[in-house]
């Protein structure tokens, strides 16, 4: 933490003609960053979660992007089966670093079943973001709503601009 | 020599002349990112008086605008805090102050700061970033939960810009979204004897205590407007407290892996729990100056065993000045982290 300190204002010292450029606190994350991946075949949404369509149901969760911004998760909020969720609307939480993050559903719909390895091993979302960290399968109400999330190229190129902003 | 580099200096950024114009002692020692450990006793002088003039060493006052050259130079080094304060922090009293929400926009870069941007085309490209800190005394936990809520719906819409509460609560224990109640040593019962209330919130983080002589900052802030996640919020807050406590030459760190928050040798001086809802931040930091800390023996801290807590009060060695200074101080650490350009004070 110290070094960032002093490698962020010793390039502020050094930066005295380029007074344009912003010194970014320099995350020590930054490397991994760049190699989160994004799969082929998924659809995403812009605040990181992702849905993919297999017949009658869609199962949703959090990209590899996000859980690296996230930290490690130490809880996960899940609701129950049942649960009707609205495009854009938040279905739970995750906890890392004391922060809890909202996350949002790609599609509408209802939810017909919850990752209940996650109470257990919240981990699961870090590890594997794709495959055993699933959140929720979803009975879609709307299937259209997928045609307007993103597809992989898409989603890698939001990420990189969106990283750009450090 | 010194004129060239201070005509070369006022070329580069004409706004900094005006930087150490009404602005108070507290925060031009953040920008000087003067450090105790580097002071004299000078220095502690210096940090026991609000808003005071230098004295020089034969007694004299120096006038800001009279500040050595160096000084301009480490100010300049300072980016991009330059043409930051257009209005100086007012004396605020501690009493209870409620603002009401008035969501103007801060008004364009181009009229923003004491400077014409005529002169620096590249600083024009700098990203813009206004911070409104409100600064409202000792405030009902309930009362500000509420706020929040508000401020961050008006947030996240774009109604406000990023905004700050700065402020202190009444003794009062809270609970995060895990709501882990068997770290709470004492009964309901017992709260209400010694006069604190008990919150269950929505924010990260185990159980905390809140009291008087403590500085909270809550940041209602747009993370996706800089592309960070939790991680890097949290870590910004923690080198937010790291660096005020260097002000008063107490040497902090971040805790390991599972332990956010901020600590001097195993005792913890400030405390971390955060909300993210659609990329707005609300709840925020604590911050030791010298609350109650026989407060703390009810609980298990942040659900840790075996470590104590501490106050700034507890490990510095310098006179404290007044708490309304501090929480000016957090601030701008704060705004200096967050790279926020031009910071309005209400």
């Amino acid at each position: 933490m110290a070094l960032k300190l002093w490698a962020s204002s010793a390039a502020n010292a050094l930066k005295i003609s380029c007074s344009g450029a912003r010194a970014p606190p320099l995350p020590a994350f930054s490397l991994s960053r760049c190699f989160s991946s994004v799969l082929d075949g998924l659809k995403y949404s812009p605040s990181h979660e992702w849905v993919k369509h297999e017949g009658a149901v869609a199962t949703v969760g959090i990209t590899d992007h996000a859980q690296g911004h996230l930290g490690e998760l130490v809880f996960v909020e899940l609701p129950e089966s049942g649960t009707p969720v609205k495009k854009g609307g938040s279905f739970g939480a995750v906890e890392s670093v004391k922060a809890t993050s909202d996350v949002n559903s790609p599609i509408s719909g209802e939810v017909v079943e919850v990752n209940t390895k996650l109470s257990e091993t919240p981990g699961l979302i870090n590890s594997s973001p794709y495959e055993d960290g699933w959140l929720i399968k979803v009975k879609p109400s709307s299937p259209s709503e997928l045609d307007s999330l993103m597809g992989s190229k898409e989603y890698t190129k939001f990420c990189e601009e969106e990283d750009a902003h450090h | 020599m010194a004129s060239l580099v201070l005509l070369l200096f006022e070329a580069l950024h004409p706004e900094d002349a005006d930087l150490a114009a009404g602005m108070p002692a507290s925060c031009a020692r953040v920008l000087h990112g003067e450090t105790s450990s580097r002071g004299s006793k000078r220095e502690v002088m210096r940090s026991s008086r609000r808003s005071s003039p230098e004295i020089r060493k034969d007694g004299g006052v120096m006038e800001e605008e009279k500040l050595p050259e160096m000084r301009y130079q480490k100010l300049k080094n300072n980016l991009p805090f330059n043409h930051l304060i257009n209005q100086p922090p007012s004396p605020a009293s501690l009493s209870p102050a409620f603002g009401a929400a008035t969501s103007t926009r801060r008004h364009s870069p181009a009229t923003s700061g004491a400077t014409t941007d005529n002169a620096m085309p590249l600083q024009r490209m700098k990203l813009q970033r206004n911070l409104e800190v409100w600064k409202m005394g000792v405030v009902n936990y309930l009362e500000a939960l509420k706020l929040q809520e508000r401020l961050a719906a008006d947030r996240k819409v774009g109604k406000i810009p990023d905004t700050v509460l700065s402020l202190q609560h009444p003794p009062t224990y809270t609970l995060g979204k895990r709501q882990t109640y068997h770290n709470l040593l004492v009964s309901k019962d017992d709260l209400k004897t010694m006069g604190a209330e008990l919150h269950c919130t929505e924010r990260g983080g185990d159980i905390t205590f809140h009291g008087p002589r403590q500085a909270i900052l809550y940041p209602i802030i747009s993370l996706r407007d800089i592309g960070f996640g939790a991680r890097n919020y949290v870590e910004g807050l923690e080198s937010t407290m790291i660096d005020l406590a260097s002000l008063y030459g107490v040497r902090a760190h971040p805790g390991k892996a599972g332990e956010t928050g901020v600590w001097v040798g195993n005792r913890k001086i400030g405390a971390i729990g955060v909300r993210i809802s659609s990329g707005i931040t609300s709840h925020g930091l604590a911050f030791n100056i010298d609350p109650d800390l026989k407060y703390f023996e009810h609980i298990v801290p942040c659900g840790i065993l075996d470590k104590g807590v501490t106050s700034l009060k507890r490990e510095t060695e310098m006179d404290l000045p007044a708490d309304e200074v501090i929480h000016e101080q957090l601030i701008m650490c704060f705004a200096k982290f967050f790279q926020y350009n031009d910071v309005k004070w209400k």
